[in-house]
């Protein structure tokens, strides 16, 4: 088929209306743009437009003020590739040898021998990790446990918190679970928006993808928990990072401490 | 019935329209970066999200509104799962003021109601917006952007207060406790 007459014209005219749009529209996005607005925040025309091209780290693109205070890090604890693999093998066929220290208050197979102690077993590995670290840091301080963590070397903490995680957890004694269930699912499963409380599940519960070292709460020990709430709120625990448990815990009334922590020590 | 000359005038006629509305828009964005300052956060700074509260400026201490000696006013705040830190910042009115966000876990969203202040905080990533807040009051912050299942609980304070109730310590911090 032959192509009418005027086609050709059409294609040229079509051609550089879209090319003129598409250069116009980098010329403006890619240069002229982060030029005129580089210039108020101090920034030569070669750097902003390097930056709008993403080409190289930009520095701020206004000055701001310099912060003079030094980092205090709540926990030295970094999630590393090292470390998470670290914490990823499998678990160690024999215990280690560090694991009797442990076992004189946690339990052989990680169940406390005392509900004034947490439950090591099925615990996630993470989270026992991150406590032994930072007790041997100082972020968290207790008179047993500081000496204790101390006494490791960095490299015993991962196989050590791998053993208790493999553990079993203990079993929920039913009769007495019925006693125990208070009234508390709101705050467990749908928080308080209004108090800004999101679901303690949101990063407790299974798999809910919140930070990695969150440890497991259910079948924790009832006294364990409730005091733990206690000293978040009263910022005598403040190895949580960015305060997130020490926020959380303050807003909660003491009735809600001590159901939250039925509702978690009698729970699957 | 139309013949192809006629056709094809006509839709050079259209084109002539859409280059037009094209011409006009481009010339909107224009003038809104121009004149108006109003662009995406284009603010490109990298920082590691494994070590961010190990680092100097969003280590714990270091967060929530800080004035410069020469009066700059920045507000630096940490978005987690599921918690802006630190929950309420106070900025005074009728002044420019720089908010720096970055986030150790997953990808949040900032919105600060009635404002220009609306990004994404990308982990590895120093998300900046500038603003000039005009409206006094606790201006409702929340997350926008899907975070985990705590997303719905998460939302922050940004309490706007007139210039002349704006007070910072020695350090240059100010906070919500001090108003």
């Amino acid at each position: 088929m032959n192509a009418p007459a005027g086609s050709s014209r059409f294609t040229v005219l079509a051609g550089s209306a879209i090319g003129a749009i598409l250069l116009g529209g980098m010329l403006f996005g890619f240069a002229l743009l982060p030029i005129i607005q580089g210039r108020q925040a101090g920034i030569d025309a070669w750097t902003a437009f390097c930056r709008s091209l993403g080409i190289g780290p930009g520095t701020p693109a206004a000055s701001s003020p310099a912060d003079t205070a030094a980092p205090r890090p709540v926990s030295d604890v970094a999630w590393t590739g090292a470390t998470l693999a670290a914490l990823a093998g499998a678990a160690p066929a024999a215990p280690p040898e560090a694991a009797q220290q442990c076992a004189s208050c946690h339990g052989e197979k990680g169940i406390a021998i005392d509900p004034a102690f947490p439950n090591l077993a099925g615990q996630s590995a993470a989270a026992i990790f991150k406590q032994l670290h930072d007790y041997r840091s100082g972020a968290r301080a207790h008179d047993v446990m500081t000496p204790m963590a101390q006494g490791l070397a960095e490299e015993d903490l991962a196989p050590l918190a791998v053993h208790f995680a493999s553990q079993p957890k203990g079993s929920l004694d039913v009769t007495a679970r019925a006693d125990r269930n208070l009234p508390v699912a709101d705050l467990v499963f749908r928080g308080d928006p209004a108090r800004g409380i999101p679901a303690c599940q949101a990063c407790h519960g299974a798999r809910s993808g919140g930070p990695i070292e969150t440890p497991t709460l259910s079948r924790q020990n009832e006294a364990y928990l409730a005091d733990q709430l206690r000293r978040y709120a009263s910022g005598e625990r403040g190895n949580d990072i960015y305060g997130r448990m020490r926020g959380f815990a303050a807003k909660l009334t003491e009735d809600e401490i001590k159901r939250l922590a039925a509702f978690y020590a009698w729970t699957e | 019935m139309a013949s192809e000359e006629d056709v094809l005038r006509t839709e050079i006629r259209w084109s002539y329209v859409v280059a037009g509305a094209t011409a006009l828009i481009l010339g909107a964005i224009l003038f809104a970066g121009l004149a108006r300052g109003i662009n995406p956060p284009s603010n490109l700074e990298r920082i590691d999200p494994k070590t961010l509260h190990l680092t100097g400026e969003f280590a714990e201490g270091n967060l929530g509104t800080r004035v410069a000696p020469n009066g700059d006013v920045t507000v630096r705040i940490v978005t987690t799962q599921f918690a802006f830190v630190p929950q309420c910042v106070v900025v005074p009115t009728g002044r420019r003021v720089t908010l720096r966000f970055a986030s150790p876990d997953v990808i949040h969203g900032v919105l600060v109601a009635g404002t220009n202040v609306n990004t994404m905080v990308i982990p590895g990533y120093v998300a900046q917006v500038h603003s000039t807040f005009t409206k006094t009051g606790d201006l409702l912050t929340p997350c926008h952007e899907y975070c985990g299942l705590g997303h719905s609980q998460m939302w922050a304070v940004v309490r706007a207060v007139p210039p002349d109730r704006f007070a910072a310590d020695a350090e240059g911090r100010a906070n919500c406790d001090r108003l």
